[in-house]
């Protein structure tokens, strides 16, 4: 067992105030980053480990002063770095230095196809600058990811993205439906899509995809609300990512370190080599030992892996449970109960650095961690 | 539809060549001049070789009737007069596309392997039984499709292109019609016994797999593929192997088809690729083309490579 990719979550930080954002609700407390040293540090063990992929992402990682030096850090280790990016703030000098840097790819994100609902959504004027960086991404002659990310007010104009992604000349587009963990869970009844909404996204998309095929690759990201079975998340926990948080925890995912009573360890405390294969948290859901009902017996269980281990944890507070999405789940109630609330007309609360109280009724009451 | 003609027509679909690279490439626009120009005179040999299998099919039958209806293949192709039919108007879609046209007419520039594999449609006429030749000139099935594609890719993509020069494509895709439902009434009165039902499949695909060769050798002259700018071929010394890594994924390589990838630089073309791996593996330079083709091909089908 190897790990293939690091995602290095250089900074909570964020100009942006994404109402669906992954990153914890209490991702303030988490202030103490790693210094330059470290995460290069935790490159060089993670491609001693086998890793080949690096996700440079936060937060934003613009706003580490240090980026160009992670960077060429990364090259030197032959490692493939994708820059995923708000894109602010951000000058085309500093884009050049980093493509010298060897910035193998730039995602960039996108809110919707038009600046004011973007803008909206973002919780600041940023869409046009966003589509200018784009363009110079692509005049440098660097590939280019373009990724919305999908929920009720703007999956009617999944057409419109995807002609906007070819007009930026993408390689690739990635449309990914709202994962409801973080503060996406938090705004919920407001971001969750209906299904005709749904169908008729999903269907434009397999239309895009067959006509561009071989020139621009498209990436639909099915809500799971909407699926029978649950996803095998991160392909499978503890299997081929590590996620390290701005303040050094080691994680199986992007929101392992939510789940109360579970060990990670900090990549300035241990190896992480020592971390990936020995941690307690790590070893947590990694093969089938942990199961219950009705997972342990079911045939999928080598397929999905039981789903979300932090899905589970939140919906349900049983973290070992089955995903609440299967539809084999005893749960699985929540998550009709959750698609039926598409007619509520909810507030969005922005990301803040203020931790929120949980306060919708039909919230289970431990739906978020504090 | 019966059944054998249901048969022919999925066996020959799966296989026709509108979803070959070249084809795919020209319909999306992003065939070079020269791409295109050589498509154009390779295929014209092709064309020649059209009314001398339809005169072998003719000769095959002792039916009167039979023979009046497909003469009228000749005729269009020959015309009844200089300067008329099928080869004509080929040579004035040579005009179209700024070739010389006697320097196609005379065929000598004409790829090895186009022509091999249409020299190949005429001898696989010359030997089968009547049914089965009528039943090899069911591509007819599907090219009306493929006609009217062609017309309107040409008209957005290649405005260079005297538009007035593709009457051909636009010809064929009535004349093609016609053909096709003669030549099904006809195989569907013939083909009585499973065991001939059997060969007219055979002699169908056998056709098809004719006109992917001949597409076969024109990519291989003439493209030149290159890795993607997103992707990165990498080494992976923890399992001894390369990889091609790109956004979010990766793929691992068999040692073949990463010294085949090693060449995709964008200065040499198929063949030369295959040529240079045939110094290292001791298989047949032709074997390897194919190798070479089909992995381009799928590489190209995500993305990863560019033609």
């Amino acid at each position: 067992m190897r790990p293939y990719t690091l995602i290095a979550e250089l900074s909570y930080r964020c100009p942006l105030r994404c109402s669906y954002c992954s990153n914890p609700v209490d991702w303030a407390r988490h202030r103490n980053e790693l210094d330059t040293a470290a995460w290069l540090r935790v490159f060089r063990e993670a491609e001693e480990l086998g890793v080949v992929q690096l996700n440079l992402t936060g937060g934003e990682p613009l706003l580490r002063p240090d980026l160009e030096e992670l960077v060429a850090g990364a090259r030197a280790l032959d490692l493939y770095t994708n820059l995923i990016t708000s894109t602010v703030p951000l000058e085309r000098a500093r884009l050049e230095r980093l493509r010298a840097a060897g910035v193998d790819n730039v995602q960039v994100s996108l809110q919707d196809a038009e600046a004011e609902s973007s803008d909206r959504i973002a919780g600041m004027q940023c869409f046009e600058h966003k589509l200018e960086v784009a363009k110079w991404v692509k005049d440098l002659g660097m590939p280019l990811t373009v990724n919305f990310v999908l929920h009720r007010a703007n999956l009617d104009r999944v057409g419109e993205m995807i002609s906007l992604a070819e007009e930026l000349r993408a390689d690739r587009l990635e449309l990914a439906n709202t994962q409801y963990l973080g503060w996406a869970l938090l705004n919920r009844q407001a971001l969750m899509p209906t299904r005709e909404q749904l169908d008729c996204a999903r269907a434009l998309a397999a239309g895009a995809k067959k006509r561009l095929k071989g020139r621009m690759e498209i990436l639909f990201v099915t809500p799971d609300y909407y699926a029978d079975y649950p996803k095998t998340c991160m392909d499978g926990w503890g299997q081929r990512f590590i996620v390290v948080s701005p303040d050094g925890l080691a994680l199986p995912c992007h929101a392992a370190h939510t789940i109360p009573n579970l060990k990670f360890d900090n990549v300035r405390d241990r190896p992480l080599a020592d971390i990936w294969m020995q941690s307690a948290g790590f070893n947590a859901f990694r093969g089938e030992d942990w199961m219950q009902e009705p997972c342990r017996s079911c045939e999928r269980r080598t397929k999905d892996l039981g789903g979300c281990r932090c899905q589970a944890y939140h919906l349900t507070g049983d973290a070992a449970g089955t995903d609440p999405v299967c539809k084999l789940s005893p749960t699985h109630g929540l998550i009709d109960a959750a698609r039926a609330e598409t007619e509520v007309l909810a507030r969005l609360r922005y990301r803040s650095a203020k931790i929120p109280i949980q306060t919708a009724p039909s919230e289970p009451s431990h739906g978020i961690a504090s | 539809m019966s059944e054998i003609i249901e048969r022919l027509r999925s066996e020959g679909e799966k296989r026709y060549h509108d979803r070959h690279r070249y084809h795919v490439l020209m319909h999306e626009g992003r065939l070079t001049r020269e791409q295109l120009q050589q498509w154009v005179l390779n295929r014209y040999y092709y064309q020649t070789r059209i009314p001398i299998k339809d005169a072998l099919i003719l000769s095959k039958s002792e039916d009167p009737r039979f023979r009046r209806m497909w003469i009228r293949r000749i005729r269009d192709h020959d015309g009844e007069a200089e300067g008329e039919g099928g080869l004509a108007m080929w040579l004035r879609l040579a005009d179209g596309v700024r070739l010389d046209r006697e320097e196609v007419a005379i065929c000598r520039s004409v790829l090895p392997g186009v022509r091999a594999a249409c020299d190949s449609y005429v001898e696989l006429v010359r030997r089968r039984s009547l049914v089965e030749a009528v039943a090899s000139s069911l591509t007819e099935f599907f090219a009306p499709d493929l006609m009217a594609k062609r017309v309107l890719a040409w008209e957005k993509h290649y405005p260079w292109v005297d538009p007035g020069m593709l009457s051909y494509f636009r010809a064929r895709v009535t004349r093609a019609r016609q053909d096709s439902t003669e030549a099904v009434a006809f195989v569907e009165r013939h083909a009585t016994t499973p065991d001939l039902q059997d060969r007219c499949v055979q002699a169908l695909i056998d056709k098809t797999q004719i006109l992917w060769q001949l597409l076969d050798s024109v990519y291989a002259e003439y493209v030149k593929p290159k890795l993607a700018s997103k992707v990165k071929l990498r080494y992976d010394r923890k399992a001894d192997r390369t990889m091609l890594l790109y956004p979010e994924k990766g793929l691992v390589l068999n040692p073949t088809a990463a010294d085949t990838v090693k060449l995709c630089t964008g200065e040499s073309t198929v063949r030369d690729i295959a040529i240079e791996l045939s110094k290292k593996y001791s298989n047949a330079t032709a074997t390897i083309e194919r190798d070479v083709i089909s992995l381009v091909g799928s590489l190209a089908e995500r993305g990863l490579v560019l033609e």
